[in-house]
């Protein structure tokens, strides 16, 4: 396993101190069970993940595994109906912006915000001068390469740049843990290669560490550190597969065997969860 | 905004807007004139239109005019007043709550698609004629309509802008400013216009039918003493009022929704 870029020089981040550790995501015995209208749902089962700080993982499954509850669960905004999940050693009881910093699918901007003050939005929520919030949103547009489009509103915007003011809202109060729910699901094949180009490219500068979620087994390959699959309901994690293709990734790398037998490899589990 | 494409100037849109307005009266005028030139209607039942506007003038400087003008607006805006507010209360409350919501909703959609009129004469033996009476058809002929767009103003919120204000810790206070009412504004402003058309309808009304002041009660009179330039003046006046108002909340509409698409 290649070892990942090392985190850029943070002294100009004094705001936030993170210690190494800030980034270290947990999940122990996570199970959850729901109740809808008089039928008991068991959606997880037995998740166990130990994610060290500056790490890419995705967790790959069909749509239905619980991936996605599995990611709101991390980040504090669902309760799991047991097991524990800590983030920088921290129980995440409820949401925690300082700690983990959250990218939706595409609806999820605000459309009446131009794309700057979508960004100032979490900052908004806590009486930060306004001078700062406005340095801070400008900046953070800046890397996700949106220098120019502040003023604009999410309706001017394509499909890809909305997911950019996604993204640098998740990252605007610079929190140690990036988490994204299929945020490039609703792009084009295009769009969505050079959205996960971007996002590596922005991790490496940031050094966060990046949980995404996605069902298309090709992201998951191109982008990750780790990739890890679950099942069909109720999710469970069936197979943990460390991703040895060289950084940075290329789009030529798709074609190549490594590739095709990791693809292979993740499209087994799927398959024999189908023909179950 | 280097790569913004270009946006049409307000002066220019605004020009575009008002043609068709401009052709709709003129158009009406011609049919006006025409109809008492070629002889279709008699001027005793359609005056020529330079009457009427001299009366329509007249009629605003005549002080007992006024004074029923008066009488309606204070009629009106205590209506408005208190059904706008109450509905959305009520209707937030409501759809709030899923008990109520089942409860409530089939009755409120059932009883909105009756004729308000009809309940007209109960008002009176309720209230008497008087400004209660008034006030209070007015309150019952708008106030299932501020429910209905309460309800779909609710609706109208995304609960995927609901996450994401949670995501980033909003406390309910910053939700229910910051996503509820923006996301709400473009619903309620146009509550805020059928609610008017439905009061100043129900009030109207109930001054035709029985009242001793209002123009209501004028229009009526004119109507019945065959008093056609005073009649169709009152109209010009009154629909002039409303179209007002109703293009007023419009444009603030428009400006709370320029986001949109």
């Amino acid at each position: 396993m290649t070892t990942l870029l090392q985190a850029p020089d943070r002294a100009d981040r004094a705001a936030a101190p993170q210690t190494p550790a800030a980034g270290h995501v947990q999940v122990r015995g996570l199970g959850h069970t729901y109740d809808a209208a008089g039928r008991v749902t068991r959606a997880l089962d037995g998740i166990e993940l130990d994610i060290a700080p500056g790490r890419f993982v995705v967790i790959v499954g069909t749509s239905g595994c619980g991936k996605s509850s599995l990611l709101m669960m991390m980040t504090g905004l669902v309760s799991p109906s047991e097991g524990s999940i800590t983030c920088g050693g921290m129980p995440m009881m409820a949401p925690d912006p300082d700690r983990v910093g959250v990218v939706f699918q595409e609806a999820s901007l605000y459309p009446w915000l131009t794309a700057q003050q979508n960004v100032e939005f979490p900052l908004s929520l806590r009486k930060l001068p306004k001078a700062e919030r406005a340095a801070r949103a400008r900046e953070r547009l800046a890397l996700v390469g949106l220098q120019g489009f502040e003023d604009r509103y999410p309706h001017e915007l394509s499909g890809g740049m909305k997911q950019r003011v996604s993204i640098a809202r998740g990252l605007v109060q610079d929190p140690p843990v990036l988490m994204l729910d299929e945020p490039f699901a609703a792009l084009d094949e295009q769009t969505r290669i050079t959205m996960g180009d971007e996002l590596l490219r922005i991790w490496e500068r940031t050094g966060k560490t990046v949980i995404f979620v996605t069902h298309s087994l090709t992201e998951a390959a191109y982008l990750a550190d780790e990739i890890i699959v679950m099942s069909a309901r109720p999710g469970r994690i069936v197979d943990r597969i460390e991703v040895d293709l060289p950084r940075p990734r290329t789009y030529a790398m798709m074609s190549t065997p490594r590739f095709a037998a990791l693809r292979e490899r993740i499209w087994g589990h799927i398959r024999n969860q189908a023909g179950e | 905004m280097s790569a913004a494409p270009p946006i049409p100037s307000h002066a220019g849109r605004r020009a575009r807007g008002l043609l068709p307005w401009a052709l709709v009266l003129a158009v009406l005028c011609v049919a006006w004139q025409g109809a008492l030139v070629t002889g279709l209607m008699a001027p005793e039942l359609l005056p020529p239109l330079g009457e009427v506007v001299t009366t329509a003038v007249e009629l605003l400087t005549r002080p007992s005019v006024m004074a029923h003008a008066g009488t309606t607006l204070a009629e009106v805006a205590v209506a408005f007043v208190i059904a706008v507010p109450l509905g959305l209360l009520l209707g937030i409350a409501i759809a709030e709550s899923r008990y109520w919501s089942a409860v409530l909703k089939p009755v409120i959609f059932l009883v909105f698609s009756i004729p308000k009129t009809i309940f007209l004469p109960m008002f009176i033996l309720a209230f008497g004629i008087n400004f209660a009476q008034k006030v209070g058809f007015g309150v019952f002929s708008t106030i299932f309509i501020v429910l209905i767009s309460a309800f779909s103003a609710l609706d109208s919120v995304k609960a995927e802008h609901l996450r994401v204000a949670r995501i980033y810790g909003a406390t309910p206070r910053q939700v229910a400013w910051r996503v509820y009412l923006p996301s709400m504004a473009p619903v309620l402003l146009e509550a805020v216009r059928l609610a008017m058309m439905f009061n100043l309808t129900g009030i109207l009304l109930a001054e035709m039918y029985a009242a001793r002041s209002g123009l209501g009660q004028l229009v009526s009179n004119w109507g019945e003493n065959f008093m056609l330039r005073e009649l169709l003046a009152g109209i010009l006046i009154i629909s002039t009022a409303a179209i007002l108002f109703n293009e007023a909340v419009r444009w603030l509409e428009t400006r709370c929704e320029h986001w949109r698409a």
